[in-house]
């Protein structure tokens, strides 16, 4: 059995504590992988939202790990003892320390700052080679092309840059793919948009991420993503529904 | 004894004959002014306005006041009244700030297990995929009650701790001015009246009542409305008196940076209760206009030409958030300000690092100003803006961090025990921490665009309370109990509740987190089973119903312990704070004598020192 120095200087505390953080960033940081599997992959915008996550899962692995081993092992070390009635040792505090763990946090701040701003970019930009308007009203979603084709569902080509422009017809939704990461407002008297570069092909759940009265939940529309090849065949037969109804009317 | 010697009866009589004579008044007035007889939302505003003034009037919050202008002199009484029985003073205008505190204190327990309930109510709903029991509409009203009562039961418990505590920490007689203090308990009794008769009505946008949805529901938003603006008139006076009370009444020899910390964190409070509430208070009597007088403050109208002559609905978050945001750190500083004041008693040592904590406070009070549109990363506003308050909100971390590292010094090197009040406050780290970790994460923009309205703001903002002012809440509770009763609280049962909450609270937090990863959306009343949540979701729900048994687990021990615990003695912890100097329960006249700050305040473990001298019998 270790035998723990009582002494609260003792260098042994420290190396014992240190190799423990770095045991628990390493086991927590898979932990907190694993139970926060966040859903965005399927767009060009999500990977750097996806990258910084996991970026910050890290630093969280690092930061409760400190603090909870230095914790714990204060309270199993430095319990009171059985008949022990002394006090504590008397120390006040230690400026320099104070001053490592203002100065640390601040370069990270600085750091994640920048990071943080190149991810945003790249989480916001993209092309307009393809659009599309997607409107929301309570409770339900309209789509349509600037080439005059309306629809319920939302259809665009993979890998394509889509810059999807949206507006509300009453009160404020939100627009979220999950699978595609960011979402955007939809703001009554404006029209805000939203960059988006899918990759994957498949069908997706458009749904209201901002509570917008009685049925917000059930606010979703369907999309999906195709092969070009295909969305130009959907666009071209929807255009000609189209217009065989406006010339039968 | 009669029902209506009791003020609050009398108050609540006021109530209701004001709201008749208020929507009657409203009435005939629209008839003189030849409009139709009713409308509702002028009726019931002017009905609510007037019953709040007849709640105030009833229960005689203002009666000395009202003496006053007619030159009638009201001496400070003392004591219990003369012809009831001594309980009775709790349920009626008293001005001693141990009664006031122990009000609000009682009144926050109250409100804590209401909000929770409607937590619950909505939790048995989510528990599995499905509507079963609550239909869209009640459950976005369960959902928004379930808020606002939760949020005015934190800030009449912190109302508890302040005006129980402060007076006695720094050994003033009583508050600057006990009047106002009892006028700003009073206030709020009305306003939570009028916020649970909303209920009747509906009203479904959540707490942040954003337009254009609140300016369309049914009227219960109306009663919201004032009744958050009346709690915020509380927040003001409260923090203005005790303000007031640490600047100017400290003790000889009591600088500022010898007050016990917890004031210092009540102070960093009180300067943001004091100059941010006006905000939402703001913000909210718009809305209430722009529902009753049509003055379009929020929502876009448009002329014949398309040009919008209305209003804006981003400029609400704005209003909003500047105080919302602050507000949250209204909720945790009294919290780590307890988590500060208790860790020295229990390690046997003194606090690492005083003025650097007690400057952190502050600190965190200041940079809470300059970061509110981290709430609105996705709302539309000028792109560039993500940057600024990116930026802003990383730095809150660093104060942040102060405080922890603190403690931790703190706790090393100490002896360290561990009775409830000690296990809740490390309970408190372990819980804020989980809560403060996930919250530079919603801080860079990039990231916050996916999480933003999940789960897991919903994990991390439950986090960061509990944390910071729910475990160190009970904490408070358990500590100063002797203090107020005398007697000691059941251990076993105090440790019971530890085990059940804590590791129940850990586990509701990280499955609301994967929750949100996941793609959950929050404030919604059924989820997709496609999206592969129901277990998560199960798990969050039975975890709740676990806090809230743990919780009701305490209410029978503080109600049992105060009749059979064992005598508690003066001083049961050895603090050498001075409320912990003078006899449990405290007497009416706390000190009797004035005393002096002649050492520092945590110095344990120096020999021979001490904080206070209670001025001797000869020398006053
Ligand atoms: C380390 C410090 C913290 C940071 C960096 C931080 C950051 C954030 C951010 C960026 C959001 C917006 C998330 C979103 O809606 O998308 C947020 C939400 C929230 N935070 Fe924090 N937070 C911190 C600490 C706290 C504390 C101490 C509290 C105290 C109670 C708190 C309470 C809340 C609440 C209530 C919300 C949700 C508001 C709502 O949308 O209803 N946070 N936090
Ligand atoms: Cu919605
Ligand atoms: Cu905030």
């Amino acid at each position: 059995m270790l035998k723990l120095p009582q002494s609260y200087a003792d260098r042994k505390h420290f190396l014992i504590v240190g190799a423990l953080v770095v045991i628990g960033t390493i086991v927590l940081g898979f932990f907190l992988l694993a139970i926060l599997p966040i859903k965005a992959q399927a767009s060009v915008q999500a990977e750097p939202i996806r990258w910084l996550f996991q970026l910050h899962i890290w630093l969280i692995a690092f930061l409760f790990s400190l603090v909870v081993v230095f914790m714990l092992y204060a309270l199993l070390v430095f319990r009171r003892r059985k008949h022990d009635d002394s006090e504590g040792e008397h120390f006040e505090g230690n400026t320099a320390l104070e001053v490592i763990w203002t100065v640390v946090p601040l370069v990270l701040v600085v750091i994640f700052s920048f990071i943080g701003v190149q991810t945003l970019r790249g989480a916001t930009s993209g092309g307009d080679e393809v659009q599309v308007k997607a409107e929301g009203f309570q409770w339900s979603w309209a789509f349509s092309y600037p080439n005059g084709v309306t629809s319920a569902e939302m259809v665009l080509p993979v890998n394509k840059p889509a810059l999807i422009t949206l507006q509300s017809r009453d009160v404020i939704h939100s627009f979220w793919v999950a699978e595609w990461g960011p979402k955007q407002d939809l703001v009554p008297g404006m029209t805000t948009s939203l960059h988006i570069t899918p990759t994957e092909i498949g069908e997706f759940q458009l749904a209201c991420a901002e509570l917008c009265g009685l049925s917000h939940w059930s606010m979703t529309a369907k999309i999906r993503v195709v092969p070009e090849a295909e969305y130009t065949a959907w666009m071209e037969e929807m255009l000609a529904a189209q217009n065989t109804q406006t010339a039968s009317r | 004894m009669r029902l209506t010697s009791l003020g609050l009866v009398r108050g609540l009589i006021g109530y209701f004959v004001g709201l008749a004579v208020g929507m009657a008044a409203v009435v005939i007035l629209r008839l003189a002014f030849g409009m139709s007889a009713w409308d509702q939302e002028a009726v019931w505003v002017g009905g609510l306005i007037s019953a709040i003034i007849g709640f105030l009037l009833g229960v005689g919050a203002m009666s000395d006041w009202l003496k006053w202008t007619r030159g009638i002199e009201t001496p400070l009484h003392h004591g219990p009244p003369a012809d009831k029985p001594a309980w009775t003073r709790y349920f009626g205008v008293d001005y001693n700030h141990k009664v006031i505190g122990i009000q609000y204190g009682v009144t926050g327990l109250f409100l804590l297990v209401v909000g929770g309930s409607f937590a619950l109510v909505f939790r048995t709903e989510l528990a599995d995929s499905g509507i079963s029991f609550l239909q869209a509409g009640t459950y976005n009203t369960f959902l928004s009650m379930h808020a606002w009562v939760a949020l005015a039961s934190i800030l009449l418990g912190i109302g508890g701790i302040a005006n129980y505590l402060v007076p006695l920490m720094i050994g003033a007689e009583d508050m600057a001015f006990p009047r106002l203090n009892a006028f700003a308990y009073w206030i709020n009794v009305p306003a939570i009246v009028t916020l649970l008769i909303s209920m009747l009505f509906g009203w479904d946008s959540g707490w942040t009542a954003y337009p254009p949805l609140s300016l369309l529901g049914p009227v219960g938003y109306q009663m919201v409305f004032l009744a958050i603006f009346t709690i915020g008139l509380s927040s003001i006076l409260g923090s203005l008196n005790l303000i007031v009370t640490m600047l100017m009444m400290r003790p000889k020899g009591m600088t500022l940076f010898r007050m016990p910390i917890l004031c210092w964190a009540i102070l960093a409070t009180s300067i943001i209760q004091l100059t941010a509430t006006q905000l939402i208070g703001q913000a909210f009597l718009m809305l209430s206009f722009e529902r009753s007088l049509g003055m379009p403050f929020f929502k876009p109208i448009y002329d014949a030409a398309g040009v919008n002559i209305g209003g804006q609905p981003i400029l609400f978050q704005h209003l909003f958030w500047f105080y919302s945001h602050p507000a949250v750190y209204v909720f945790v500083l009294p919290g780590l300000g307890v988590i500060s004041e208790l860790l020295p008693v229990f390690a046997r040592k003194p606090l690492f690092g005083y003025r650097w904590v007690a400057l952190s406070s502050l600190a965190i009070a200041l940079v809470g100003f300059l970061v509110w549109g981290h709430h609105m990363f996705t709302s539309g506003y000028q792109p560039y803006l993500r940057v600024v308050f990116m930026i802003s909100t990383l730095l809150v971390a660093v104060p942040t961090g102060v405080k922890f590292f603190s403690w931790l010094g703190t706790l090393w090197g100490g002896r360290l025990t561990f009775p409830t009040p000690m296990l809740f406050t490390l309970g408190a780290i372990s819980v804020f921490l989980i809560g403060g970790l996930s919250g530079p994460i919603l801080a860079t923009a990039a990231t916050d665009l996916f999480l933003h309205d999940t789960y897991f703001v919903v994990g991390h903002f439950h986090a960061t309370i509990f944390g910071g002012f729910v475990f160190p809440f009970f904490a408070a509770i358990y500590y100063w109990y002797p203090k107020i009763t005398g007697r000691m609280y059941n251990e076993t049962l105090g440790k019971l509740h530890f085990w059940l909450m804590t590791p129940g609270f850990w586990l509701m937090s990280l499955a609301q987190m994967t929750a949100g990863t996941m793609g959950m959306r929050r404030r919604i009343a059924d989820y997709d089973p496609a999206l592969g949540v129901e277990n998560v979701q199960l798990l969050v729900t039975i975890a709740g119903f676990v806090i809230a048994f743990s919780i009701l687990i305490m209410i029978y021990n503080l109600f049992t312990s105060a009749e059979i615990g064992v005598l508690a003695g003066n001083n049961p912890w050895r603090s050498r704070s001075p409320e912990w100097q003078i006899p449990s329960p405290v007497p009416e006249h706390s000190y009797a004598k004035p005393i002096a700050v002649v050492g520092e305040p945590y110095d344990y473990g120096l020999a021979g020192s001490s904080y206070i001298a209670m001025a001797g019998a000869g020398d006053d």
